[in-house]
């Protein structure tokens, strides 16, 4: 073969290519040294983030899951994807045609709507959601792509040689294995790298499927995105670590191997058959283990199934109660409400959900709750008064007070003056501080502020204020250019990026506690005061064991813990008043307003608002 | 070879379980209002008047641009970069390749993060400047960031079927056109491109297709202000709850997409046929 063109500009190219795509790796294995939370300022060598990845139990498993289900979904779909694509070649062009533009459909599809689709139909064939669904639906997506670059590779083959081999006396399998797959085999080289990158990778759709704790990284990793912190980092460079031992083992010791051994050069078939059998071997011991995992976590006898938002609950907490009242937690997250209610549309099972005020309401409307047994809480008196009772469930029949807080504006006070400060909304208008602001990208909430910085009710659906509403959000966009941010903004304000942001008082807590130079004001126009609690659905059968789950969480010791971790306001009197003098004095976001007139809860919206606002929340965006 | 024709109906049952009946579900939601749509069958066409909308239109303008440049920059990138990886030695090759994909292996959020601690104002690149005494760049939020973050993101998915096309090419083709008096540019453009183009193509409806339908990378280094149709599906769904809406934007992407896949496809007989 010639191999010229290998010149001095090659070299160049391929360096500069590889530096583009590593240096967000190389960002990445540096920061999961670093010795605080920042992702963006370097503070000193430490491996504690490779301490807390190995106590974190839910990653370990999350990786198992993640390699397994990419191992799988590749070899599975990989040779489903060769034998169609070498058979297609065969059929008659027009069921090629169809099959072929049908084979493009996952992959044109965006992943929320293949998502969507795929968590309907298990719903509707009674699956249950696990580890065997994610894994069909990856071998959905990956099939596709296999057949992809596998097929053009069959269109060029030379049909003749197949017979020739046939006639010479080969059967129709040995033609396929010695003569045919030979020739394709950089064509399922690209679809094997494709399936399993396609698969490590995803996590849409992986979350829609998946159900009963069986997570990959990636759902893991999206559901930390409000605290993301370097243990993900520190994953990830090890991730490479492994990827890189196993190169170098496969790939280059037989070579040196053969080098130093060049007799044994004509051995290298069975070597390949040897290899093969070895592949076969892990394949089979994969399976199993992954089988043992799908039972293993639905097995024990008491179990709770709990569904709460990311990085919301001290997981330390949880074996504790797995241990003191000896049964199964099987935990899982979910980064909005909107999703989880999702979830629960598509019949998934949950015994205990966390959501906030709204959805709450709406859940009780919808019949998704049963009351609970308060007699059964123990610790009920430890609730602060403040935080019952509230119009989303006036008697606290289902729910009780996980955490509470309200929105407000988190400002730089080396750059924002304390009167200006003082205007509360108004400051997001004022002309001083434009392209220097985040606003929350999310509809009710923008609507929010725009609706209380012009005095009228957040829950108003009445069309004059709601479009007074929308040009204030379009006057503000033109003349203040704010970004709209999701909890990326976290990160940012610790980082000092911009000077204003628009955030929830319980991230205010944290970015403060990271970001000293940071104040935070509850505007006088009034504001969103919220509250998540913890309900039990009407599914759940050991309710008791629901009740001991919601009672341990307010018990003192717990709480403290519980609140400490997650840096928002504890419903626990005694506890919310150690932490103001404690961990969070002098941290004004840690104590929401009580009491205020204009303050304002959240009510669940009708379907017509709800598309309302989402269709000006994104002509505001878009425009 | 037709021993082999029954291979693919394992994959034709799979099809019409896991992407026919999915897809007809879709369509259905697309075409009805209100409730499950099997069971009330309310049918109508105001989901797909509601697109047109100029806000909406203009979403769909803003992701296929960004689909395109993407793309184009990822070709023109990748291209040169698979051409090189094919004149190693065959056991290079794969290793090389192997290099190119392993970024992709780390998570794409992650990654995302690590692009914007590099780009943004009081980011690593900034922070460099600074020390060598030079003034910051705005970086952040701009067209710039949400193209870098994807180019880096794709490529590597127009590299690899590029390559495996260029991989098993005869090099005394172009030896013989070389021989024959053609010029290297011609060389390139009769042979070594037309020989490779099922991989271009590949290639090109892959970083395509994935292209215009993202909206982590660009929501997070461009901001909210980037409503792609991705994002506007994925709140539809999710937000609102409103999946007729949802199911009608994404019937319209794919019939688009469809339809620029067809004109590729038909380009590409073209080319093995022609001449």
């Amino acid at each position: 073969m010639q191999k010229k063109s290998k010149g001095i500009f090659s070299k160049i190219y391929i360096a500069l290519c590889f530096a583009f795509f590593y240096l967000p790796i190389v960002v990445t294995i540096v920061f999961s040294f670093n010795s605080s939370k920042s992702l963006s300022n370097f503070t000193g060598f430490s491996l504690r983030w490779y301490a807390s990845l190995l106590q974190n139990g839910e990653v370990v498993k999350a990786v198992y899951v993640s390699v397994t289900i990419a191992v799988l979904a590749t070899i599975i779909s990989t040779v489903l994807g060769t034998i169609t694509a070498i058979g297609l070649s065969k059929t008659r062009k027009i069921l090629r045609d169809a099959m072929l533009s049908l084979n493009d459909i996952p992959i044109l599809n965006p992943d929320i709507v293949t998502a969507i689709s795929l968590m309907l139909l298990f719903s509707s064939l009674g699956m249950e959601k696990g580890y065997m669904t994610m894994l069909l639906a990856h071998i959905g997506f990956c099939t596709p792509f296999v057949i992809t670059s596998v097929y053009p590779k069959v269109r060029g083959l030379d049909p003749s040689l197949a017979d020739a081999a046939m006639d010479l006396g080969a059967t129709p399998f040995q033609a396929l294995t010695k003569v045919i797959l030979p020739i394709l085999r950089p064509g399922i080289f690209a679809g094997i790298l494709l399936s399993f990158t396609m698969s490590f990778d995803d996590f849409v759709i992986s979350y829609f499927v998946s159900g009963n704790g069986v997570k990959n990284i990636s759902i893991v990793v999206y559901n930390m995105t409000k605290r993301i912190n370097s243990t993900i980092n520190a994953l990830s460079t090890l991730v490479i670590l492994v990827i890189i031992l196993v190169l170098v083992a496969f790939r280059i010791l037989p070579r040196v191997h053969r080098k130093r051994h060049p007799e044994e050069a004509g051995k290298d078939k069975s070597r390949k058959n040897r290899n093969l059998g070895i592949g076969m071997a892990a394949l089979a011991g994969l399976l199993v283990l992954g089988t043992w995992a799908a039972v293993h976590t639905s097995g024990a006898s008491r179990e709770l199934r709990v569904y709460n938002a990311g990085e919301y609950m001290d997981l330390d907490l949880l074996k504790e109660f797995e241990q003191k009242y000896n049964c199964t937690v099987i935990y899982e997250t979910f980064e909005s409400n909107e999703t989880m209610y999702t979830k629960l549309l598509a019949g998934d099972q949950y015994d205990i959900l966390v959501p906030s005020d709204y959805m709450i309401e709406r859940l009780i409307k919808e019949d998704y709750l049963q009351p609970l047994d308060w007699d059964l809480i123990s610790n009920k008196d430890a609730i602060n008064p403040d935080v019952l009772g509230k119009d989303y469930d006036p008697d606290n029949t289902y729910s009780v007070p996980y955490f509470w807080g309200n929105v407000g504006i988190l400002y730089d006070k080396r750059v924002v003056s304390q009167e200006d400060a003082a205007q509360g909304w108004d400051l997001l208008m004022n002309p001083k501080y434009a392209g220097r602001l985040y606003m929350y990208d999310s509809e009710r909430d923008s609507m929010m502020v725009a609706l209380k910085a012009l005095g009228y009710s957040m829950n108003t659906s009445d069309p004059q204020q709601l479009q007074e509403a929308y040009d204030w959000l379009i006057k503000q966009r033109d003349t203040m250019k704010p970004i709209y941010a999701g909890d990326d903004v976290i990160d940012n304000m610790i980082s000092g990026n911009k000077a204003i942001a628009v955030v929830y008082s319980g991230d205010a807590t944290y970015i403060m506690s990271e970001n000293p130079n940071l104040g935070y004001i509850m505007p006088d126009q009034g504001t969103n005061l919220w509250y998540d609690a913890m309900v039990m659905t009407k599914s759940c059968r050991n309710t008791e064991l629901a009740e001991e789950f919601m009672d341990f969480f307010l018990e003192k010791d717990n709480a403290l813990r519980n609140t400490q971790f997650v840096g928002y306001s504890s419903p626990v009197e005694s506890v919310y008043e150690q932490m103001q003098n404690e961990d969070y004095e002098g941290i004004s976001a840690y104590v929401p307003r009580v009491g205020y007139e204009k303050d304002e809860i959240f009510h669940y919206q009708d379907a017509e608002t709800k598309k309302l606002f989402a269709q000006l929340w994104t002509k505001v965006k878009a425009q | 070879m037709k021993e082999y024709r029954k291979l693919s109906i394992p994959y034709l049952v799979w099809t019409v379980i896991f992407i026919v009946i999915p897809l007809i579900l879709i369509v259905l939601y697309a075409f009805t209002v209100g409730g499950n749509p099997v069971r009330t069958l309310n049918f109508t066409l105001s989901n797909f008047a509601k697109v047109n909308e100029p806000t909406y239109i203009r979403v769909f303008i803003k992701s296929l641009e960004l689909g395109v440049l993407t793309t184009a920059i990822c070709l023109f990138a990748g291209y040169p970069l698979a051409y090189i990886i094919s004149r190693f030695p065959d056991e290079q090759q794969d290793i090389l390749i192997l290099v190119v994909t392993i970024p992709t292996w780390i998570n794409m959020l992650l990654r995302t993060y690590a692009w914007m601690n590099l780009l943004s104002d009081n980011g690593i690149i900034n922070g460099l400047l600074a020390k060598l005494g030079l003034g910051s760049l705005h970086m952040m939020y701009t067209d710039f960031a949400v193209i870098i973050g994807m180019v880096c993101n794709f490529m590597p998915f127009m590299i690899i079927p590029i390559h495996t096309s260029l991989q098993k090419m005869d090099p005394s083709l172009i030896e013989a056109a070389m021989d024959l008096g053609a010029s290297p540019l011609q060389t390139f453009r009769k042979i070594i491109l037309r020989l490779s183009m099922p991989g271009v193509i590949n290639g090109i409806v892959m970083v395509f297709l994935m292209g215009i339908s993202s909206f982590v990378i660009p929501k997070l280094l461009g901001g909210g202000q980037y409503v792609l149709i991705g994002n506007l599906i994925e709140s539809q769904f999710i937000t609102v709850g409103d999946w007729n809406f949802g199911s009608a934007i994404s019937t319209i992407l794919a019939v688009i997409i469809l339809i620029a896949m067809r004109l590729m496809k038909k380009m590409d007989l073209k080319e093995a046929d022609g001449e």
